[in-house]
């Protein structure tokens, strides 16, 4: 696969060393000449000093035949240019972007960068899943068709506990995957089965019957 | 002492020049010369993409240098690579095969009026891992 990395930072250095050690064709774009040069010493001649917001820099670098474009300069708006020229002048079939303000990952997406990622929203994630806070976890998005896979723990007052699930008043377009319990491990939900305390529930739903599967679960 | 010559090599005078310096060099070393041309391939285009007139010049540039080596009682191998730069190529050959030396014909160019070097030149000699020898043209 050949990647037009942009951005020769430490994000894009480590990024474009990984992807090269699998075996793919990479090319950092980077405006330093410094940092330019550093890359080529350490990695060879795979990178190119340029505006990767350009036009003229893409064309050069080859973006034609590109797989895969990845923006990750410290600047979302240099990402969102380089993703959006990338997409539309040349079609890549696949952007990536970083986003260093996790308010702007909507306003990506929205315009047309299939994958955003915000360390912001990274480290949270990982905040919400190790710190026993937050009742419902998101694990996954799956964009292309509307649906998020979330985690919920039963806490010790909900009103779900020691009920069986044909019983509990589900929103619609929500579907439980699996119940996770400390006894009995992780086990495909029927509609007898029997909620306790501290259960793990994968459930899958779409974002805005977020609240209402919360409340179902959660609620005393 | 044995061992192995790199002779890059884009045609020329100076690159004649350069085979010729190889193989007197190596009929006293009783080494082994290695003849190169690499062509420069856009990144437009993927690195092992077909571009018939670089390869038949490379080609006929590759026939010239044996030649120069049959005419000189020294059998030389040669190889037509294809990258992205021209200079971390002969750098790369170099450090794979471990070579003892590079020879490179250089033209005499000047740009605004100063001898230049162009790129390739000054970064094999500031990252090849052994003995660089330039042989320039005359000047003029």
């Amino acid at each position: 696969m050949y990647i037009i990395v942009i951005g020769g930072g430490k994000v894009g250095y480590y990024l474009t060393k990984t992807l090269l050690a699998e075996g793919h064709e990479v090319l950092v774009i980077e405006k330093d000449a410094r940092k330019c040069e550093t890359i080529a010493e350490e990695l060879g001649s795979i990178v190119l000093r340029g505006d990767g917001c350009e036009v003229r820099t893409l064309a050069e670098a080859g973006c034609n035949r590109a797989d895969m474009l990845i923006a990750v300069t410290g600047h979302d708006e240099d990402n969102l240019v380089a993703c959006q020229v990338g997409k539309h002048k040349f079609q890549v079939p696949r952007t990536v972007a970083r986003v260093n303000n996790p308010k702007n990952a909507n306003i990506f997406e929205i315009l047309g960068v299939e994958t955003t990622i915000s360390s912001t929203d990274l480290i949270l994630a990982h905040i919400e899943h190790e710190l026993p806070t937050h009742p419902l976890i998101h694990l996954l998005t799956l964009k292309g068709i509307g649906l998020e896979i979330v985690e919920l723990k039963i806490p010790a007052d909900s009103a779900v506990v020691g009920r069986r699930i044909r019983d509990i008043p589900l929103p619609s377009d929500s579907v439980l995957a699996l119940i996770i319990s400390k006894s009995k491990g992780a086990q495909v939900p029927g509609g007898d089965t029997v909620l306790a305390v501290g259960d793990e529930v994968i459930a899958v739903t779409k974002p805005e019957n977020e609240p209402a599967l919360r409340v179902a679960f959660t609620h005393t | 002492m044995a061992g192995e010559i790199l002779v890059p090599t884009k045609g020329g005078k100076a690159s004649d020049d350069a085979v010729t310096l190889a193989c007197t060099l190596a009929r006293s070393r009783k080494s082994k010369i290695r003849i190169i041309h690499v062509i420069e391939v856009e990144r437009t285009l993927p690195l092992d993409a077909e571009l018939e007139p670089e390869l038949r010049r490379g080609e006929e540039v590759l026939s010239r240098a044996e030649r120069i080596g049959r005419e000189n009682n020294c059998p030389v191998e040669t190889e037509l690579l294809q990258a992205r730069e021209v200079g971390p190529a002969i750098v790369d050959e170099a450090s794979e095969r471990g070579v003892d030396l590079i020879i490179m014909g250089i033209d005499y160019k000047r740009r605004f009026g100063e001898f230049e070097l162009g790129k390739t030149v000054p970064y094999v000699l500031k990252h090849a891992p052994c003995q660089v020898w330039l042989c320039r043209e005359a000047a003029g």
